[in-house]
């Protein structure tokens, strides 16, 4: 990467720095690539790439698509650094790209194949998921089985819902930012996961705590 | 029905679920759950959908994402004007250079060649008593080559003053 990104004449890089570290590291490393700084670049791949990859994929439910619309996460990234501005987390800004992408691909697939696609995707469940340590063919199959139950309840919410849960349970992310990334307000996030768990807690309760 | 939780901050139990209360917090809810069968049922089912989701693990990244991602971005960069403009005065490495050299110095030879044509090149072919019609044919094809090769030169190389 030896690109040097266009920076209008006048602009002062300074303020922004001074600005972003007021925020967070990661958004003083985004004005680094900003100022042509491609390292920068990878520290922030490297951080968030497996974050970004696992919460598309269970937005989407599928690891080829996960990984592809996650390029086009970070591609975005990259080249919207000249006109990136440090006005939220960069955590936020990422996931709001992502999210936009993933729920974008999840209508067009919904309009192109039908709702039925989400409840028939057992069939191409990775194997790598189980685990390694060699589990019996019993454990191997009631995880399966336990796997695919949840699979299929996220799979039920709601898009901005399930967005809501994905962040909320596996990116730990405050509610706040959720409420960023989904542009709604922080007691509309509550609300919405509030009725997503009432929703798993339907379908999902009677599996226990083991 | 008079459970605090229920009737006005139902949202609670998911926060304690996940651990996100302060102490003195949690600790408030923990006693109310102790008298409240309703909250306790819910904070255990919540528990147990907390326990489900922990066991959904996605999938490892391919080793190859970066390498993709940036192919992608190498491809789509755009160049400036300025990197346009240097990009063939850059040094370059010996590797590309030598043959890039070697093809110019052909060229070079070449051209000399064909500006001073050797006197055997133009010489006429020793005539031999018993050609065949074919050669014939190709040499005057050479000869008429090289006579038009040779006014070319001689209109490019003329000075115009003495035109």
């Amino acid at each position: 990467m030896n690109a040097q990104p266009y920076i209008p004449p006048g602009v002062s890089t300074d303020m922004g720095v001074a600005a972003a570290a007021t925020l967070d590291y990661d958004a003083e490393l985004m004005l680094r690539v900003k100022e042509g700084d491609g390292t920068s670049f990878g520290v922030l791949l490297e951080k968030h790439r497996a974050s970004v990859i696992h919460f598309v994929y269970r937005l989407v439910q599928e690891q080829a698509i996960a990984e592809e619309l996650s390029q086009e996460v970070f591609l975005r990234v990259y080249r919207s650094r000249s006109s990136y501005e440090p006005t939220a987390k960069f955590k936020t800004w990422l996931f709001r790209i992502a999210t936009h992408l993933a729920l974008n691909w999840l209508r067009d697939e919904k309009h192109e194949r039908g709702q039925e696609r989400l409840d028939d995707m057992s069939a191409d469940l990775p194997m790598r998921q189980v685990s390694d340590r060699r589990p019996s063919v019993e454990q191997v199959l009631v995880y399966g089985v336990k796997l695919e139950e949840v699979r299929r309840a996220v799979a039920a919410l709601p898009e901005k819902q399930r967005a809501a849960v994905l962040m909320h349970k596996y990116e730990e992310m405050e509610y706040v930012q959720i409420a960023k990334v989904l542009g709604c307000s922080e007691s509309a996030v509550k609300s919405l996961l509030f009725r997503a768990y009432e929703t798993l807690r339907a379908r999902l309760a009677h599996m226990g705590t083991t | 029905m008079n459970c605090p939780i229920e009737s006005r901050n139902p949202e609670m139990l998911v926060a304690y679920a996940a651990g996100e209360l302060d102490l003195e917090t949690a600790r408030a809810v923990e006693q109310h759950l102790d008298g409240c069968a309703n909250c306790r049922a819910k904070a255990a089912d919540q528990a147990a959908v907390w326990n489900a989701l922990d066991a959904w693990e996605a999938p490892p990244v391919s080793p190859d994402f970066n390498r993709r991602l940036y192919g992608r971005i190498e491809q789509g960069v755009p160049i400036s004007w300025w990197e346009r403009l240097t990009r063939p005065f850059r040094p370059m490495p010996l590797r590309q250079a030598l043959p890039l050299a070697a093809t110019a110095a052909l060229l070079l030879m070449a051209g000399l060649i064909l500006q001073h044509p050797s006197p055997f090149a133009s010489a006429p072919a020793p005539h031999s008593q018993t050609v065949r019609a074919d050669q014939v044919e190709s040499t005057l094809d050479d000869l008429d080559l090289l006579r038009q090769f040779g006014a070319a030169n001689s209109t490019e190389g003329a000075h115009p003053d003495a035109m």
